[in-house]
């Protein structure tokens, strides 16, 4: 109750100043900033009240007073506020790196490749397989001739099997999941994003090869910019991570600045050098974590979650308010077939993935009940992606992006859920969050 | 090439920052320790140096997106300013002290104010109004006292002394009576609202108080009866952002505002401590926003200078130390604390420059330019040597009192 008080007495007030003032000197995104970080999290707390994920939470509020909803948030301010996007993915990027120990790569690190081959694989497959099908219904599609059809359902497949470690990381924060569900759905999540940006560049350079993009304004994206890309990350990550660990080691002061400081100057370097900021954080904040102090690691982790906790709320809900509810309900026909054929297909795929991955036996059972559901998430890097594809053919693009992004509204919805559900339901999440009546899960149903 | 340069100004500015930072704490605290030298003045020369008047590094394009930031800074000042009004502690003060404490900042702003009108009336000003207006800034700055230098002298010097009481207890004064006066001004001279009938200057008023109380209660709301940090700083932070946004939105003084909202958080929550250690622990990055980006949104003014920030310099240097000898004579305390404890009083620290900021994001303010000129000067010329004014004023009047 106190929650919904907060949440109508934020609405009022948004209502009563809107008419009085006007915006100048970025008042309007400051205002929205503040607003979301409480709104938001209210409504986490209220989705959390309902054995809800929190960031499903903060992503409903951000759809209910986003421009398409109640225009609490206008376009405008959404625009203004994609800095602290940029912020929380540093964040997000550099602590899912921390997660990570040597010895878990060494001894998880196989398993982890194969089960994420299985899985993108198959999830290729089938989604370009629907979409070749169903191509008379597909708006980029219809018309075209077959081989044209196959390039850009495999340009499409290769942007919608894309993982989100944004969403997998705020989960395993907000519950303390801990185990082998959530340690491989994590390494999978990591990993799956630099080989989604390599598959783009191969997929796009088929599609680009049968059909010359007119003018569009893209850089050629060539082997050796993506080679670039993931191995310039890694320098980067890598000398970052090793001044953290100096700074952590000679001067250890204000550790809160100097993690903002770390997210800020990570995600600059990583535009201004063109590498990919999502694996140069991931990499810089292993360094850190394998390569500091255990004691020192901790200190700084624990200062980048403090750091974190507005920005990820604020983050869930500018990705709530930027999903385009009238594209939604327009392409729902296409979109839910697309959502199931995908959640299948990763389930089958990590299926085969795990028997292949050489992982313990006493292991095989909870993944495989429950890993999937760990893989159906989607934000973060792979919204960027659409984004090129969309620059590269603007008309064709846009709709393979209005496809894409409804695609992402409901597994952004239904992904965290599902994946809560089953790190609770795998016996990972420690405290009151394991107390909630299991649900049925698929096998089951 | 544009983004590219767009690009090194904000890396440029992270290592500003971090430099800035670090030198903070690796040779500052010792410079100040050692030699009683105040940090803040330099920041504010590395604004000026890295922004569009001198190396152009932080371009106004850069300047203008990173607003919200500075803005988001102002409020967490006056939030803080106000966090230091807790009533508990405040009633245990002797009445004398306030009265004292009002009674020079009343006659600092009567006689700066008074000076910067008549200075910029026949010269300057076009309109009585407008000259008014600026004067009526300045003389809030003016009323401004930094308490850092009088705090590095309390633990450097050790003395527990009755001027040292009574100088702490003005600066805090000076600090609220400055931010209340520029905050009331804004009300005074508000631009219309664009959809609604014009708002009176009472309105206002309460409009800008009930931005900074409804977020206390809301922010009280909101984090309910957990002791969990965490939430203690996403409430902060969420309460915070949106008080200085709606203030700033409105055209009013996000200063004001949170000041507001402090004063209400510090009396109303059952944990001051925990309060203050997280308003605190945020203190410093937004300590160095303020003045570097102070000082690179600096633009010379076009019209003369000179002569009111000297007039500035000077009046306020004379009102503060003979404003502060008669309130201590009126009150009878002229012995307890010496002829020239008001020297004490001189630092003018971060909350000129954030008035001064605010006033040259209010767009519709004249001479923005000359008063924002008059409230670096004035800190440049201050806040360096404040600490060691402040110890001649408080070792003068104990050396006299021993003998």
């Amino acid at each position: 109750m106190r929650r919904v008080f907060v949440l109508a007495l934020l609405f009022g007030g948004m209502q009563l100043i809107r008419p009085l003032g006007s915006p100048g000197y970025g008042s309007e995104s400051l205002l929205a900033f503040g607003f979301l970080i409480l709104a938001a999290y209210a409504a986490g707390e209220l989705a959390s009240d309902a054995h809800i994920p929190k960031l499903v939470g903060y992503v409903a509020a951000g759809i209910a007073f986003g421009p398409y909803a109640l225009k609490t948030v206008t376009a405008e301010a959404v625009a203004d506020l994609s800095p602290v996007s940029s912020l929380a993915i540093a964040l997000i990027a550099f602590l899912a790196g921390a997660e990570l120990r040597w010895s878990e790569v060494r001894a998880r690190g196989l398993a982890i490749i194969r089960i994420l081959g299985a899985e993108l694989l198959l999830a290729l497959v089938a989604i370009a397989t629907f979409l070749v099908l169903l191509r008379n219904h597909v708006s980029f599609l219809k018309g075209n001739p077959f081989a044209e059809v196959l390039a850009f359902s495999l340009v499409f497949a290769s942007i919608a099997i894309a993982h989100s470690p944004a969403v997998t990381m705020a989960l395993l924060s907000e519950t303390r999941a801990n185990g082998p569900v959530s340690r491989t759905s994590l390494g999978v999540v990591l990993i799956s994003d630099v080989v989604i940006v390599l598959l783009l560049t191969a997929t796009l350079a088929v599609a680009r090869a049968l059909v010359p993009p007119a003018g569009a304004d893209m850089p050629a994206l060539t082997i050796f910019a993506v080679a670039w890309e993931v191995i310039g990350a890694a320098i980067v990550g890598v000398v970052l991570g090793a001044l953290t660990s100096l700074y952590l080691r000679f001067i250890r002061r204000e550790l809160f600045l100097f993690a903002m400081l770390v997210a800020f100057f990570g995600s600059e370097i990583a535009g201004l050098l063109r590498v990919e900021p999502l694996l140069a954080l991931i990499v810089a904040g292993f360094v850190t974590e394998n390569f500091s102090r255990p004691e020192h690691a901790a200190a700084m982790r624990e200062a980048m979650e403090r750091a974190a906790a507005p920005v990820f709320v604020v983050f869930f809900a500018l990705a709530g308010a930027a999903i385009a509810l009238p594209d939604l309900a327009s392409l729902w026909f296409m979109v839910l077939p697309l959502a199931v054929v995908r959640s299948g297909a990763m389930w089958a795929g990590c299926r085969i993935g795990i028997r292949w991955s050489g992982l313990a036996p006493e292991e095989h059972g909870v993944l495989r009940e429950h890993l999937w559901a760990g893989l159906i998430p989607q934000a973060g890097v792979a919204i960027g992606l659409a984004t090129v594809v969309a620059r590269t053919y603007p008309s064709r693009g846009g709709q393979i992006q209005a496809l894409f992004l409804a695609l992402v509204a409901v597994n952004q919805l239904v992904g965290p859920i599902l994946y809560r559900r089953a790190l609770v339901n795998s016996g990972e999440v420690p405290g009151p969050a394991a107390t909630p009546a299991p649900l049925p899960t698929p096998d089951s149903a | 090439m544009v983004a590219w340069a767009v690009v090194t100004a904000s890396l440029a500015l992270l290592l500003a920052v971090a430099a800035g930072y670090l030198a903070a704490h690796v040779a500052f605290d010792w410079l100040a320790r050692r030699y009683l030298i105040v940090s803040g003045a330099e920041y504010l020369v590395l604004g000026i140096l890295l922004g569009p008047q001198v190396s152009g590094l932080l371009s106004e394009t850069v300047i203008s997106n990173l607003a919200p930031v500075v803005t988001l800074a102002l409020g967490w000042t006056g939030m803080i300013v106000g966090a230091q009004l807790e009533l508990r502690e405040l009633i245990m003060r002797p009445a004398r002290e306030f009265r004292i404490a009002f009674a020079e900042s009343s006659m600092t702003f009567l006689v700066v104010a008074a000076l910067e009108f008549v200075a910029l009336r026949s010269p300057l000003s076009d309109t009585s109004a407008g000259a008014l207006i600026a004067a009526v800034a300045t003389g809030a700055m003016a009323v401004a006292s930094s308490g850092v230098g009088i705090a590095l002298v309390a633990d450097v010097v050790g003395a527990s002394a009755r001027v040292l009481d009574q100088l702490r207890m003005s600066a805090r004064i000076d600090v609220v009576v400055a931010i209340v006066i520029f905050g009331l001004m804004l009300c005074v001279h508000h631009a219309p609202a664009p959809t609604s009938r014009p708002l009176t200057t009472t309105e206002w008023a309460v409009v800008c108080a009930a931005l900074g109380v409804v977020g206390g209660t809301l922010f009280h709301i909101f984090l309910g009866d957990t002791p969990d940090r965490d939430r203690l700083f996403v409430a902060l932070v969420g309460g915070i952002v949106t008080v200085t946004g709606a203030a700033a939105y409105l055209r009013l003084s996000p200063l004001l505002a949170a000041l507001f909202f402090g004063v209400v958080l510090v009396n109303t929550t059952a944990r001051p401590a925990a309060l203050l250690e997280t308003l605190t622990r945020v203190e410093r990055p937004f300590y160095f926003v303020l003045l570097i980006f102070g000082g690179a949104t600096w633009v010379p003014s076009h019209r003369s200078l000179i002569a009111p920030v000297l007039l500035f310099l000077l009046a306020r240097a004379a009102s503060k130390i003979g404003g502060s000898r008669l309130a201590a004579r009126m009150n009878g305390a002229l012995g307890e604390l010496g002829e020239h404890w008001g020297r004490g009083l001189l630092g003018q620290g971060r909350i000129a420059i954030a008035i001064g900021l605010s006033y040259v994001y209010q767009e519709d303010l004249p001479y923005q330019n000359l008063v924002f000129t008059i409230a670096i000067a004035s800190m440049l010329v201050t806040e360096f040597l404040s600490a060691r004014i402040a110890r001649a004023a408080v070792t003068a009047h104990l050396d006299h009192g021993e003998a």
